[in-house]
């Protein structure tokens, strides 16, 4: 029983921890830029398999194709924006389905070319081995993940407090109107945000990518915890993804040791979701703004 | 009971104080009869011509029949499901497993495919009125993948990835391609069937009060409209019909696996049956319809393999190429009636 | 004679912010009430509140004899309320002949009413406040008299026993208030209405009002016969101030 709860409690906090790399992304673009992203699954694909591919195709060490790969995904992330975002964000059912698409045509393009059968790895473990805390032992990477998480975390928020463009953004995120009236640049805002999350999401992509699994299809299941994470947390709100990602990494953590079942996570943080949406259909935060 | 009396230019049907009419307007028969004579009569070409082509009807048929439904949901809850696919998941599992177990026919799996369908669009009909714009379309993108995960959590029931098979054919006339005709058939009766239903319903009073509540809310919730009742109706009853496409899925391929019809995949063509076929014109689903399945079809044939890599390439070129769907192609030039706009976010 | 509305103490609060507090009132069938009160004094709460958009934090609601203080708009609309917006509402897809046909569709139940019948009585209320020309144009098209009008034909189409009539003289030159001081006054006898009118132009509820309810900080400070409510101190300091207190004449 105490063993039970240590485990639970480490692995809500490693997991929360992960998560929030995962979902943080998709919660600012949806407070600042007010849209879904709906093709972010796409990031966390091309992470992986653009550093496989410059490795493989192009010779390349580790960290060179890590660098190559964030170019990469820096100019698609600006070619999406100017293309597809700011032509239709005022038709939102073709900015939704346009978005689904690019992520469509990312998984199957990398299927076509990696399909699950080449074994893709990326060799990013920074710590080998696993620890024993308390009663569980839990992979050395996770936990590393686990802190990486929430130092990023730390330096968002502080990045959102403290600095100039950190407050500008959050104006942007609560009125748009009025951020233009005082003369905040809103296209060079919304590119940075666009770039902003891509930190987070590389950073957590890489470090989990050789403990969890590595498929084409690995976007939409990551995708599916950043969509429950920030409808929970109330999207657009730091605090409440924030708050989201324990409670749902605490969710999966009871369902896996506690219930037993692991292949329920993903039910059950839905249900959890309705659950407290037909209490509070706003989501956990209290308003709607960045923080 | 229920009165019915034919005048010249109407049908009167009255019942319990509540009175229907339905005009019948022989001038603006003349096209449909045109199209659905030719719609008719392609299957038979098709037989004669190559067996693909008869599916690709088919296919073409059901996404129709898919999007045709989704279009009266979509105009009466307000706002765009986007994952209509899971009722099909249902419907069809309804049907594939009382068809395995009890060794049922199409016919009688039929009405629980449709009751099993409406049960789950009860079950998660709060979702319409609790959720706002933007949480609506998330929560119901998610319903789909969640539905997939448990047929490969409960992979026993439900396999999966493989998907069940033994379920009984729809029809058996002894030679496929017979087999196939008549089924391009019934799927085409299936569609024109549902085309009737919402289009009148749309040209009706039910059409007019979902026009005033997807228009404003507030307002026609204080000139006497039960947003709630009608939004939940228009989330079940389609949610129904789209599960029959799913019965005739399971039926028509003996197979049904959650793999096929419950990822992004599928559900980004029914979408753009709707967005290329124009928004929630209900002739315009037709149009998508046949058009998406086509497009799929000579892309696999002469692809190959990497068709899953351009078909969703082409799909986003002309979803940005064609605002209006080609359906409002044509509209523009006929203007005619009310079209209700689609809103996301509210 | 029964009163056809009861209100008693209804608060409404936003958060730290009381709307309305403790109001209660009576109007009696085939009245003009008048409501009166500076910017922000609540009146718009109160019309919210009495038709159902909000519900009240504490208070009970009567009409007819029957509470309605839970009751979602529609079925007040059922019981016959109505009222028109202050921003003028119109369905922006909609034409107008189709607006007015919703109402008469979903207003009061009547027994044998096809879509054809609700188009018929629709274009009898066009009629009555002067759209009948412009049925076919779409509603967000009109010009802003005639989003007034339509808004009344639209609220008058529920054929209600009680209309509330959100300061419809806003934005109206003096012709068009004249118009529709008259299009109102007519449709209170033709209609058999009791009317509720929240006003900024005195003008026209001294002449129109039975009886003037003035409000201020959503607390009813008066209530009365119209040239007793223009005299009245509370009413004068309320809007004006009370550096004006005691300098009104009778």
């Amino acid at each position: 029983m105490w063993g039970t709860l240590q485990v639970v409690v480490i692995y809500a906090f490693v997991l929360g921890s992960l998560y929030l790399l995962i979902s943080l992304g998709f919660s600012i673009i949806c407070g600042v830029l007010r849209i879904f992203h709906l093709g972010y699954a796409y990031l966390f694909t091309l992470t992986v398999y653009l550093v496989w591919m410059f490795m493989k195709e192009f010779g390349l060490g580790l960290i060179p194709a890590i660098l190559g790969m964030v170019g990469v995904q820096f100019i698609i992330s600006y070619l999406l924006y100017k293309g597809v975002i700011k032509k239709y964000v005022e038709h939102e059912e073709i900015l939704l389905t346009g978005l689904l698409l690019v992520s469509i045509i990312v998984e199957q393009g990398v299927n076509y070319r990696y399909p699950i059968q080449a074994g893709v790895f990326i060799q990013t473990t920074l710590i080998e081995g696993s620890s024993r805390i308390g009663a569980t032992s839990i992979s050395n990477q996770l936990l590393v993940g686990a802190g990486i998480g929430i130092l990023l975390t730390i330096l968002f928020i502080l990045f959102f407090l403290k600095t100039k463009t950190g407050l500008a953004v959050r104006g942007l995120s609560q009125d748009l109107y009025s951020s233009r009236i005082i003369g905040i640049n809103i296209e060079a805002l919304y590119t940075f945000t666009m770039f902003l999350v891509l930190i987070p999401v590389i950073v957590g992509t890489l470090i989990v990518a050789p403990a969890w699994a590595v498929d084409p299809g690995m976007g939409s299941l990551y995708m599916t915890t950043a969509i429950l994470v920030s409808i929970l947390g109330g999207l657009g709100n730091i605090k409440g993804t924030i708050i989201a990602s324990y409670l749902i990494g605490l969710t999966h953590a009871v369902i896996s040791f506690v219930v037993g079942e692991p292949r329920f996570m993903n039910l059950s943080a839905l249900v959890l979701v309705m659950i407290i949406l037909m209490v509070r259909p706003q989501g956990i935060a209290k308003s709607e703004a960045l923080w | 009971m229920v009165d019915a009396e034919i005048k010249r230019d109407r049908i009167i049907i009255r019942h319990k104080g509540k009175k229907w009419d339905w005009m019948l307007e022989p001038r603006y028969w003349r096209n449909t009869m045109i199209w659905t004579a030719l719609l008719v009569v392609f299957p038979i070409i098709s037989y004669f011509v190559s067996p693909i082509l008869l599916t690709t009807v088919i296919t073409a048929n059901l996404y129709a029949a898919i999007a045709i439904p989704l279009a009266l949901m979509t105009v009466g809850t307000g706002r765009l499901n986007f994952g209509p696919n899971f009722f099909i998941g249902v419907g069809g599992y309804a049907a594939a497993l009382l068809s395995i177990a009890y060794g049922w026919g199409p016919l009688k799996t039929l009405p629980f495919a449709f009751i099993f369908s409406m049960a789950s669009a009860l079950l998660f009909s709060p979702l319409v009125i609790l959720a706002r714009g933007l949480y609506y379309v998330l929560l119901t993108l998610l319903l789909p993948l969640v539905f997939m995960e448990v047929t490969f959590i409960y992979t026993d029931i439900f396999k999966g990835d493989v998907g069940l098979s033994g379920i009984k054919l729809l029809v058996n006339l002894g030679r496929v391609k017979l087999n196939f005709l008549a089924c391009a058939y019934i799927s085409m009766a299936l569609m024109l069937l549902y085309l009737l239903v919402v289009n009148k319903i749309l040209k009706s009073r039910y059409g007019l009060i979902m026009a005033t509540i997807n228009d404003d809310e507030e307002v026609a919730h204080g000139i006497g409209v039960n947003i709630n009742k009608v939004k939940i109706l228009a989330f079940i009853f389609p949610a129904g019909m789209i599960g029959v496409a799913g019965w005739f899925y399971a039926h028509y391929f003996a197979t049904f696996a959650g793999i096929t019809y419950l990822p992004l995949s599928f559900m980004v063509k029914v979408l753009l049956v709707i967005f290329i076929g124009g928004r929630t014109q209900v002739f315009g689903c037709v149009v998508g319809g046949y058009f998406i399945a086509f497009l799929e079809m000579i892309l696999i044939s002469t692809l190959g393999e990497i068709q899953p890599f351009v078909f969703p390439i082409i799909l986003l070129i002309l979803l940005f190429a064609l605002p209006e769907g080609l359906f409002g192609i044509y509209r523009r030039r006929r203007y005619r009636e009310y079209l209700p706009t689609l809103h996301v976010r509210r | 004679m029964s009163e056809i509305l009861k209100v008693r103490n209804i608060t409404k609060s936003f958060g730290g912010l009381t709307a309305v507090n403790n109001l209660s009132f009576d109007i009696s069938p085939g009245e003009t009430v008048g409501l009166i009160g500076p910017n922000g004094a609540g009146k718009t709460t109160l019309v919210n509140v009495l038709c159902g958009s909000y519900y009240a934090d504490s208070g009970e609601i009567e009409m007819d004899g029957k509470r309605i203080t839970r009751m979602k708009p529609y079925e007040r609309c059922h019981l016959g309320l109505s009222r028109t917006y202050q921003i003028p509402r119109p369905f922006p897809e909609l034409t107008a002949l189709m607006s007015v046909v919703t109402s008469a569709l979903c207003g009061k139940k009547r027994i044998n009413r096809g879509l054809d019948d609700a188009g018929a009585e629709a274009t009898h209320y066009l009629e009555f406040v002067g759209l009948f020309s412009k049925r076919n144009i779409l509603a967000r098209d009109l010009t802003f008299f005639e989003m007034r009008m339509l808004e009344l034909a639209r609220a008058l189409a529920t054929t209600p026993k009680l209309l509330f009539v959100d300061e419809v003289m806003a934005g109206l030159n003096p012709g068009e208030a004249n118009k529709a001081v008259h299009l109102i006054a007519r449709a209170k006898e033709e209609f058999g209405l009791t009317i509720f009118w929240i006003e900024h132009v005195m003008a026209v509820l001294m002449e129109a009002a039975e009886r003037i309810i003035a409000i201020h900080f959503g607390e009813k400070i008066a209530e009365g016969p119209p040239d007793e409510i223009a005299s009245n101190e509370k009413v004068i300091e309320a809007y004006l101030g009370s550096g004006w207190k005691g300098k009104a004449h009778a």
